[in-house]
């Protein structure tokens, strides 16, 4: 008996969890329709890279990188 | 005309006049005239005018105001269940009317149903679970919504509402935790050859874009999830900021997982930094941090469930890795760095703390292959990966990991 009490419990606090979901999406004013040209446009959709994967190995983690595996050639010497 | 023309006032007066003569005969026990004001075949000139008056309030939709009225009076006194139920009966009633009004006039006002419902029922909800009782009246709510989705998705000037209901049931579906609701409504949207989807307002388009993307991130359908999402976001509103974050929330991962990267600002701006070292790890092919930070922001992420999402990266940044290693070899001799010793990378992961051997190694190595991530061939006896000389790591370019 205790025991499905525990789990009522339980099942009750994952139902009041969902509540607090907070990734819902703000209501626009009904009516309210913004200027469709003012769009983000330049701003948001811009900030995205997909020519990153360079050739360049002179940041920190490349260089240490490199260190190690120096250490690795000269140890097997 | 049965009666004859009262003014409002008169009305009003007669009416207040019944109600003070009720609680009065409750009040000081006066049986007598209790029997009067309860005696409808008396035809009492009273019982009469108060009918007159009654009529002359006009009240010509008391299936709407009447349990309208009642649902204001529990909400004023915070009976947010009483009041929810009071409201839902309101609604069906005004939803009978707007289904037989010819014009889309009163479409902003369903709206406001609509959304009050969804509202309503969510406090009624809190109010039933903090009394130990089932919170059933958002299901209840959902189920309205569906009703008022059949009256508007119809041929009509009416179609033009059915997106904004749609999005109300989307909140209501995903806080139930019930998505898989959505697929029939969204069918009726995408597949209805009589109604452009470019013709609905664009606020209900872009709230449509980032839910039907977040479905798209649930299933992994990556490109999917990129071209919604990517949607919500050209037309979301500048000034919603919090909109705009939480479709980043999600855009984020989906563009990881093609391949993209967004910039720091990007993130600073929208207060998202907890993708700053998954992005980090990618640039740098730094297993150890894309595993701590997804250890770091584990809560974060499983909550949003992008976690999945973010684990399957670790592909990529195996890629970067084993790209970074044929680099520095290229430097120091290029005639051999298209040959790797799984040796040589064994090495490079256990300074990133990862403890594997060769034959670990050589399985990621063949799942880099399998996946297309890599272009190459195992030398098996002398445990080397031998690299293709034409372009060993393909890019993404904006395309998910082969699965």
């Amino acid at each position: 008996m205790a025991e499905t009490k525990i789990e009522e419990k339980v099942e009750e606090a994952a139902k009041i969890d969902l509540f607090e979901d907070d990734d819902e999406f703000e209501e626009f004013e009904i009516g309210l329709e913004f200027e469709e040209k003012n769009e983000i446009g330049t701003d948001v959709t811009q900030e995205w890279e997909d020519d990153w994967d360079d050739d360049d190995v002179n940041d920190d983690f490349s260089v240490q990188l490199r260190k190690e595996l120096q250490n690795d050639t000269s140890e097997e010497k | 005309m049965a009666g004859s023309y009262i003014s409002m006032g008169e009305a009003h007066h007669r009416i207040t006049d019944y109600l003070n003569r009720f609680s009065d005969a409750v009040s000081y026990q006066d049986v007598s005239s209790l029997k009067t004001l309860l005696s409808l075949s008396s035809n009492s000139p009273h019982l009469l005018s108060l009918a007159d008056a009654l009529n002359a309030h006009n009240n010509n939709y008391p299936d709407i105001v009447t349990p309208l009225f009642r649902s204001f009076q529990n909400y004023r006194i915070a009976h947010l269940v009483d009041s929810y139920v009071a409201y839902e009966k309101a609604a069906n009633s005004f939803i009978q009317e707007f289904r037989n009004w010819e014009s889309a006039w009163a479409l902003e006002a369903l709206f406001v149903v609509v959304y009050e419902i969804r509202v309503l029922a969510e406090r009624a909800d809190r109010e039933l679970a903090s009394n130990g009782k089932t919170p059933d009246k958002l299901k209840a709510a959902g189920s309205y919504l569906m009703k008022v989705f059949g009256v508007l998705a119809g041929k009509g000037p009416k179609r033009v509402g059915a997106l904004y209901v749609t999005c109300q049931l989307f909140k209501i579906y995903f806080k139930l935790g019930t998505v898989h609701l959505c697929r029939s409504v969204i069918r009726s949207i995408e597949t209805a050859r009589i109604f452009d989807f470019e013709e609905f307002p664009v606020r209900d388009k872009v709230t449509y874009m980032y839910y039907t993307g977040r479905l798209e991130v649930f299933n992994e359908n990556f490109p999917a999830a990129d071209q919604k999402l990517s949607y919500a976001l050209m037309h979301c509103n500048p000034r919603r900021e919090a909109n705009i974050r939480m479709i980043l929330k999600y855009l984020i991962p989906v563009k990881l997982s093609i391949g993209i990267l967004p910039e720091n600002s990007l993130l600073v701006k929208y207060n998202l930094v907890e993708y700053s070292d998954v992005v980090l790890a990618m640039r740098r092919g730094d297993l150890r941090l894309l595993r701590n930070a997804l250890q770091k922001h584990e809560d974060r992420f499983l909550r949003s469930g992008v976690y999945l999402v973010l684990e399957k990266l670790e592909l990529q940044v195996y890629q970067r890795l084993v790209k970074k290693i044929y680099i520095i070899q290229k430097q120091k001799d290029p005639a051999k760095a298209h040959q790797v010793k799984l040796e040589v990378i064994v090495k490079a992961l256990k300074w990133l703390e990862m403890d594997m051997d060769v034959d670990e190694v050589e399985c990621i190595m063949a799942i880099l292959i399998y996946k297309n991530l890599m272009k190459g061939y195992f030398a098996h006896k002398s445990k080397v990966v031998v690299l293709s000389k034409q372009d060993p790591f393909p890019k993404l370019n904006g395309k998910p990991v082969n699965s």
